[in-house]
This record gives C-alpha cells, structure tokens and sequence, in this order.
C-alpha cells in the first residue's frame, strides 16, 4: 500500500477506534515508510531496532494523534524523537556501510522534505552536523572524525553533545 | 526505482503482538486539554478564596489598576503557558508553542519594575511584617499552583511531548502563574515591590520544579 497522507490518516483514525484489521494495515505502511525515513540516518545495522522502537512508541502514544491534523507531521515527530533518543544512546555504531537502496518515500515531496531527517540535521551548524554525521551516523570512532574534519577530539565530543542537545529541542521545527 | 526492503521476521511478530494488543482510545483533544487545564485552575482559585477570602475592595466591587494589571499579567501567562503544554503534548513537526515567551516577557516587566522601585527606594523600606507577608503569599500561591501542575503532568504523561524539559518549565511557570493568580484575589497589597517580587516567585519556583522532576515524569 502507498503510503500517503489520506490513506495513513484514515487507518490511524480506525485504529484509534480499535480496527485491528486497518491497525495491521497501517503499522505494515509506517513500518515500510518508516524504513525509508531513517534509510542513510541510521546504521543499516540499527536500522531495525530503530524502526521496531519507533512502532512501539506509535503504538504507546498513539492517542496522541488528533484526526484533525495530519498524520505524518505527527509520525515524522514520533520518528525524530526516537531518532535523536537513539544517537544519544549510541556510542559507535558496528557497521559503517550505508545502505543507497533505501530512498524516503516521496509521493508528496513536498510534505516529505519539510518532516525529514535532513531539514532537521541541516538546522543544526555545520561543524556540529557533520561530526554527528560521520560518528553517529556513518559509525566513525572521535579520532576518524577528528581527522577528517580538521576538528580537535575534544572539539568533536563538544559538538556531538551540543548538537545531539540542539536536536533534542527543535524535533517539532519544519 | 528500487523495492522497500522485505520487513524482518522480527518486526512482523512486533507488529502482530501490537495488533493483538490494540484497544481503542480516545484522541487527545486540544479543548479537552484545555479544559482540564482551566478546570484545575478555577478549582485552586475557588479553594485560595474559601479559605483566605477575596480582597476587601473586591468583595466590594472596587478595583485598584495595579491590582488589576498584574493580576491579569498573571493570568494571561498561564493561559499562554498552558496553551503551549498542550500543543506540546500533542507531537507534530510544525507545531508552534513558542507564544507562551511574550506572555512571560511581559509578566517579566513586574519583578524588572520592583527590582528597580526597591533599589531607588532603598533596602529599607520593606518591614518585617510586610516580608512576612510576602512569603504567605509566596507559599499559598505555589501550594495552590500543584493542583495545576499535576493537570498539566497527568496530560503530558498522556501525550508524547518531544521536549520533555521545555514541557516540563512552562507546565511548572503555568501553574504558578495560576496559583499566584489565585492568590492575587485575597492578597491586599497593592505594592509593585510586593507584587513583583513575592507574586513572581511561585511562577520561577514553579518554573525551576517543572524543569527538574517533570522531564522524568513524562519522558517516552
């Protein structure tokens, strides 16, 4: 099933009312959606865990979601919150490979680039960006990262935890 | 253009134990929020003036300006706050919670103006029994904002705010701006060295709570 916004509204606004049938329907979607989300923002290695957490906290939060508003400017918040929760937990990643096959759905590019990973990465400075990129992303040890941005290694520490801080607070910001 | 790539066994059984498990519930409503939110607070003012009593020359249908100005100044932050916790419950990229700032801003200008009326005054010019006073209204007024603060906790909890510890300060400055409210009404003292020193202080110790015990509370 494409995952777009009338159609993920509609199963959501079932599954509040306890359809377990859509529920099924929509949680395989946001699974699928959710996949190409993260794909590139996350270790493929991790990628499934992530994604698992974040079903879980759709599922536990998911009278959260008001029919009236959409529906995924609600799971993409739901989705960066996990994110950010997940690269500050994470210390180095096991697999540095990324995985190119998995490209974010965009049946509505537009919605798709104001919700992304991307537009949230890209409100942080450039230096703190990049740092968390290369090692909490692409799995990189201080010293790599260090050496391939010029950075000293404390600077490197400083800016993962001021960034991964930033990106804490501005989840909700488009 | 490529495939997704096939779900995992593992997430097809989380998927089906989730299914399993679903029951229905109820969306949160931002009116629901709300008026739980004002609920709480008409239930701390209704119990500050049964026990203390209303203000003499409202009771008599009088009114002072700067009674008047700061007691609204104090309202209107927790109304403005409390908006903002509820949206913040309810998580949307694009939310817009910011309002709740002005409203504090401008709350802010009762303990700037105090803190400039006292040092022109000089330190001498607040007796003890005033100070005495002034913690009464500090104490009542923070012991009345709970009633709010825990309205304001039990619906985060329910919601899933993504900044526990922004959600946290502005529930903690809400409450206190209502429980100063509340007291605001009983409270005799007219003096913008009073109000903006000893009314302001449930709202920052209010605000410093919610900050420090809220986030653990709600965080998802």
């Amino acid at each position: 099933m494409r995952a777009d916004e009338a159609t993920l509204a509609r199963l959501m606004a079932l599954s509040q009312a306890g359809d377990r049938q859509a529920y099924a329907t929509l949680l395989e979607s946001c699974q699928r959606w959710l996949r190409g989300y993260y794909s590139r923002r996350i270790a493929p290695a991790q990628l499934d865990d992530l994604v698992q957490e974040t079903l879980i906290a759709l599922h536990t939060k998911r009278a959260s979601w008001d029919p009236a508003r959409p529906f995924l400017p609600w799971l993409a918040a739901i989705a960066r919150y996990r994110w950010v929760d997940h690269l500050r937990r994470l210390y180095r990643a096991d697999a540095q490979e990324l995985h190119e096959e998995l490209i974010g759905t965009d049946d509505e590019p537009a919605i798709a680039a104001r919700i992304s990973l991307d537009r949230l990465l890209g409100l942080l400075p450039p230096a703190q960006e990049r740092v968390i990129a290369l090692v909490k992303i692409e799995g990189l040890s201080i010293a790599e990262a260090s050496a391939a941005t010029g950075q000293s290694e404390a600077l490197v520490k400083v800016n993962i935890h001021r960034g991964l801080k930033k990106l804490a607070h501005m989840i909700e910001k488009e | 253009m490529t495939m997704p790539r096939t779900p995992s066994r593992n997430s097809e059984a989380l998927i089906a134990e989730l299914v399993g498990g679903l029951e229905p519930v109820k969306p949160l409503r931002f009116g629901t929020g709300m008026a739980l939110t004002l609920i709480a607070a008409a239930a701390a003012t209704v119990l500050v003036v049964a026990m203390y009593g209303l203000r003499a020359d409202l009771a008599a249908g009088r009114f002072d300006p700067m009674h008047l100005v700061s007691t609204g100044l104090f309202l209107g932050l927790g109304l403005a706050a409390s908006f903002a916790v509820i949206v913040m419950s309810r998580p949307l990229v694009g939310n817009e919670h910011g309002g709740w700032r002005w409203a504090a801003g401008m709350a802010g200008a009762l303990p700037l103006a105090a803190l400039i009326i006292g040092l022109s005054r000089g330190g001498d010019t607040i007796p003890l029994h005033l100070a005495n006073h002034g913690v009464q209204c500090f104490t009542v007024g923070a012991a009345a904002s709970l009633i709010v603060f825990a309205a304001l906790v039990m619906w985060l909890r329910r919601g899933a705010p993504t900044a526990p510890d922004r959600a946290g300060l502005v529930a903690g400055i809400a409450a206190g701006a209502f429980g100063t409210f509340a007291f605001a009404l009983h409270c005799p003292d007219n003096d913008i060295v009073h109000i903006g020193l000893w009314h302001s202080a449930p709202v920052f110790a209010m605000a410093l709570l919610g900050r420090a015990i809220v986030p653990r509370l709600i965080r998802w």
